[in-house]
């Protein structure tokens, strides 16, 4: 059964799972949800109600940019890209997340 | 997925990206379902079921955008600033040269304008310091002559029956002088006496005890109030003032209260005691020495005052018509009463001057400026076809002119800092009325910011607009590498004005310095000028008290001029020592109404009045006063001999037209007449015409009366050199007068030359502020100067300031027009020089 936006995931994880996506390139919307629903075997499923309110808040905060560019279908699209300040935000998420995982597995996992 | 270069254009309205967005993703998971096999029907709507509430997620992404794009614009405006002022910056690094010049020239107009902005704002904008100021309101009497100060009866009626209001209060005219020995040194302090109510008029709050009240309003009242600054130098700030005595012309004064040191009204006083009412009623009353100050009532008008006190002057007149014939009450705000008509058209004149040097520093620097840009159309071309909209293009070069202003601006701050402090010492003194100060503050700082500003605006616009006019391709098809087309007519209009306006600057300075001129060559009446004088005074001692003291009768004072008198004329290196009163020139006079025996009979107060004068015998010859008939007072004219009297010119053609002046006997109030009957004098010569003021057309009838035979508790002792400079002789003259009596203060101690220079200080301050400012003008022309040159205009408001200069003065305007041409040739030679030197080849080479 795979976890579901937004209760499944804490809070804060889907900004560094859209951040981490975008270290790539540049993607439109729908090419994020793709990308974090087949590289987690679609173990996390991205609502689409959690998704871009996510994106504009990003943005707004700088840690995007998006700009109008050609999608694969040669129509135009959104294309969301990664700034200086959504990579270091990105960096930093990741520790956190890091030192989380490792303290709720030292728990969880224990003998 | 590439980006392109069309997404720049790709703007597109928030509702429409939020739609488009979302529209696009739900078309990608259709395909996608659809290509898993599913019916593209039952893709799309599942699809849609698992969107949800599609509206409410529109919202909140449009919701959210606009915060976003509200952000972003500001972001980026801030950037832009950033950059556009770091590139302002970068090009003025560039181009020292063009901002020296630019700097200083924003920093001479913008310092000169916040120096006169500080004269201004303390004469004519700031309020007095004062509890509602706009309340209070100084009252005059008018007469046929004109206005005049207000008799103590007139004051006592007036304050007694008006109703507008709600405090009247009376001050004497002038500072007196008192003696002290507050610290153990005799010394003369300015004074003034003020009715008890005066403080509460004009709502003042001492520092320490009270200030007078109508307890303190008798014959005897011993009380005084003193400035904070003669407590704090004088009695050296202590605690205990309230229990301190201090002598006032020998009499002891306990000290009630200390008020605030900025508290001056009419005159400088650091001393102020009480003027009783009581006298006021009585036949001593009608002299006019008194200001007077009221505060109008709550709710009362200014107009309804005036109608009340019309009422009660027409209602004077009719009880009293001996004095009180044609005689009104005029009233005026108290603080255009302390600034005076002088102070206020010289700071208009100055404001209006330094505003033309300011447009002149304008007009230059936009000058520059449209230079420059003429130079910089390729770069500016290339930056709009590179997409920086026209508005860019403005902001860019407005920035540019803000960064400029603003740089000559905080020059101009120090410039006009500087200005300021300097000033106090060029100001003639008496100008500026007691109480008021210069100094750079807040105000005049906000004062440079906002014309900084403004001139920004103002020297900026014109290049932009120039700038904004280019094409691209209209540059590149002209080939030229500078083309001065654009903005040259501006710029030749611009020095047309600028020749115009300093034509104009240049003709107000010259027919001030003509005026100057004319006052210099000022017949005084006195031909002496190498004459020292003092003033020395002999208080009236109240004779109700136990020691009296030598000076409580006439004859002590008499004595004691006499032995001076002859032990001053007896110092080696005098040749002739003389007591007089007011000095030709230096402005004061007292006056008394004069009547000749044979003349129609009048009431005394309505005779006309002639200037008193109280000297000794040797008076004339000292100051070289020709008598024209008659004799000179001589050791005949002491006290118990006949009363005499000497006039002059204007006294013969008032009173003596077409009589023999010798033996006609003047009916004339003295100093010592008190409540007797008027002195009956005998004249017995005619001397010349002696001015009191510098810009005095026709001069005033003089009667000279021996001191001997009304002494005065105050005279002017002048003594002229045998050889050498007379100020030299002044520590052995007071050495004389302490032989006489050591504690007789000397004060004022001037050579006639100096009071004749001093009267004539303010026309030469002005004279010279306004010719500084037309050579300023000048430089500021010549910058712009090439070739051109402008008619003059001449301003009607300068004609106030001339006297003795007609306003079409031919001599000043040959010089204006030989100046100016001169600065016309130079500005044209340099030019013509430079083209002279360039090579004929490199110059084809240019075109």
């Amino acid at each position: 059964m795979p976890f579901k936006t937004p209760n499944a995931l804490l809070h804060g994880t889907l900004d560094a799972l859209i951040l981490k996506t975008l270290v790539s390139g540049p993607r439109h919307g729908y090419a994020i949800a793709k990308f974090i629903e087949d590289a987690s075997d679609e173990s996390v499923v991205v609502e689409e109600g959690s998704l871009y309110p996510a994106l504009y808040r990003m943005e707004r905060r700088g840690w995007l940019e998006a700009e109008w560019g050609e999608s694969e279908l040669g129509r135009r699209a959104k294309l969301y890209r990664l700034t200086r300040e959504g990579r270091a935000q990105l960096n930093a998420e990741t520790a956190a997340w890091r030192q989380f995982a490792a303290g709720v597995s030292k728990i969880l996992l224990a003998q | 997925m590439k980006r392109s270069l069309r997404s720049w254009l790709w703007r597109v309205p928030l509702d429409q990206e939020v739609d488009e967005e979302l529209a696009f993703h739900s078309e990608m998971r259709t395909r996608e379902l659809v290509e898993k096999g599913i019916d593209p029907r039952i893709a799309r709507e599942m699809v849609l079921a698992r969107i949800g509430d599609a509206q409410r997620l529109k919202r909140t992404c449009v919701d959210l955008g606009r915060k976003r794009d509200r952000e972003m614009r500001l972001t980026q405006w801030l950037e832009e600033l950033r950059d556009d002022v770091k590139f302002a910056m970068r090009q003025l690094r560039m181009s020292p040269g063009f901002t020296f010049v630019a700097t200083l020239t924003l920093a001479l107009g913008i310092g000169a304008n916040s120096a006169i902005f500080a004269l201004a704002d303390a004469t004519l904008i700031r309020p007095l310091p004062f509890a509602q100021p706009k309340r209070l309101t100084m009252l005059w009497e008018t007469n046929p002559q004109g206005r005049s100060t207000v008799a103590p009866f007139e004051f006592v009626a007036w304050s007694e029956r008006n109703r507008s209001f709600g405090m009247m209060a009376a001050v004497t005219a002038a500072s007196s002088r008192a003696t002290t020995d507050a610290d153990g040194i005799g010394e003369e302090l300015d004074s003034q006496m003020v009715t008890a109510r005066f403080f509460d008029v004009l709502g003042v709050t001492p520092v320490v005890g009270r200030t007078f009240g109508s307890q303190d309003d008798r014959p005897d009242s011993n009380v005084v109030v003193i400035g904070e600054g003669f407590w704090r130098t004088r009695l050296g700030g202590d605690p205990n003032v309230l229990r301190r005595l201090i002598t006032l012309d020998g009499q002891p004064f306990s000290v009630i209260g200390v008020v605030p040191a900025g508290f001056q009204v009419i005159a400088k006083s650091d001393v102020w005691t009480v003027l009783n009412t009581s006298f006021m009623r009585s036949s001593a009353g009608v002299a006019h020495f008194l200001r007077v100050v009221g505060r109008l009532a709550p709710g009362i008008t200014r107009e309804q005052a005036q109608t009340d006190m019309d009422g009660i002057a027409a209602a004077i007149a009719r009880e009293r018509p001996e004095i009180n014939r044609d005689r009104g009450i005029a009233l005026q705000p108290l603080q255009e009463a302390l600034v005076g008509r002088d102070l206020r058209l010289t700071s208009f004149l100055l404001l209006g001057v330094v505003g033309f040097v300011l447009l002149m520093c304008c007009g230059n620097v936009a000058n520059l400026l449209l230079a420059r840009t003429a130079v910089r159309r390729r770069e500016l071309a290339v930056r709009s076809a590179l997409g920086a909209g026209r508005r860019r293009v403005v902001r860019q070069l407005l920035t540019e002119s803000l960064v400029l202003a603003l740089l000559g601006g905080a020059a101009g701050a120090a410039v006009g800092v500087a200005i300021v402090k300097v000033a106090p010492a060029l100001i003639p003194t008496g100008l500026l009325p007691a109480g008021v100060t210069l100094a750079f503050d807040g105000r005049v700082l906000m004062f440079c910011a906002v014309t900084a500003f403004v001139v920004a605006i103002a020297f900026g616009v014109a290049p932009a607009r120039q700038a904004t006019g280019i094409s691209l391709v209209e540059l590149m098809m002209s080939g030229s590498r500078t083309s001065s087309a654009h903005g040259s007519g501006l710029r030749r209009a611009l020095t047309v004005v600028q020749v115009a306006v300093s034509v104009l600057l240049l003709c107000g300075a010259g027919l001030l310095l003509r005026t100057l001129f004319v006052l210099e060559d000022i017949d005084s009446g006195s031909r002496a000028t190498n004459v020292l004088s003092m003033e020395v005074s002999v208080p009236f001692a109240n004779p109700g008290l136990p020691s009296p003291g030598p000076y409580a009768t006439e004859e002590g004072r008499a004595n004691f001029y006499d032995a001076v008198e002859r032990e001053v004329a007896a110092l080696p290196g005098v040749k002739s020592a003389a007591w007089g009163g007011a000095l030709p020139l230096d402005g004061g006079w007292i006056g008394m109404p004069a009547h000749v025996e044979g003349e129609s009979p009048q009431p005394e107060g309505l005779r006309p009045i002639a200037s008193y004068e109280l000297v000794s015998a040797p008076y004339f010859r000292t100051l070289d006063i020709p008598l024209l008939v008659g004799r000179h007072f001589d050791e005949r004219d002491i006290a118990a001999s006949a009363s005499v009297c000497i006039v002059d010119e204007a006294f013969i053609r008032l009173h003596l037209r077409g009589r023999n002046p010798i033996g006609a006997r003047v009916v004339v109030r003295g100093m010592n007449t008190g409540g007797r009957p008027l002195p009956v004098r005998e004249i017995v010569g005619v001397v010349a015409q002696v001015r009191q003021r510098p810009d005095e057309l026709e001069g005033r009838p003089h009667v000279y009366v021996p001191l001997a035979q009304d002494p005065a508790p105050r005279a002017s002792l002048v003594v002229q050199p045998a050889v050498g400079s007379a100020a030299a002789l002044a520590p052995a003259i007071r050495a004389a007068v302490a032989r006489i009596d050591r504690e007789r203060p000397v004060a004022n101690v001037r050579t006639l030359a100096e009071i004749g220079a001093q009267a004539t200080s303010r026309p030469r301050f002005r004279a010279v502020l306004v010719g500084t400012f037309a050579a300023l003008a000048l430089a500021l022309a010549l910058v712009g100067v090439f070739g051109l040159i402008g008619y003059a205009v001449l301003s009607r408001s300068i004609r106030s300031f001339l006297f003795g200069v007609p306003p079409l003065d031919v001599v000043t305007f040959i010089s204006v027009a030989v100046v100016l041409g001169l600065s016309a040739a130079l500005a044209t030679a340099i030019p013509a020089m430079r083209a002279a030197r360039v090579d004929p080849v490199e110059a084809f080479r240019n075109e």
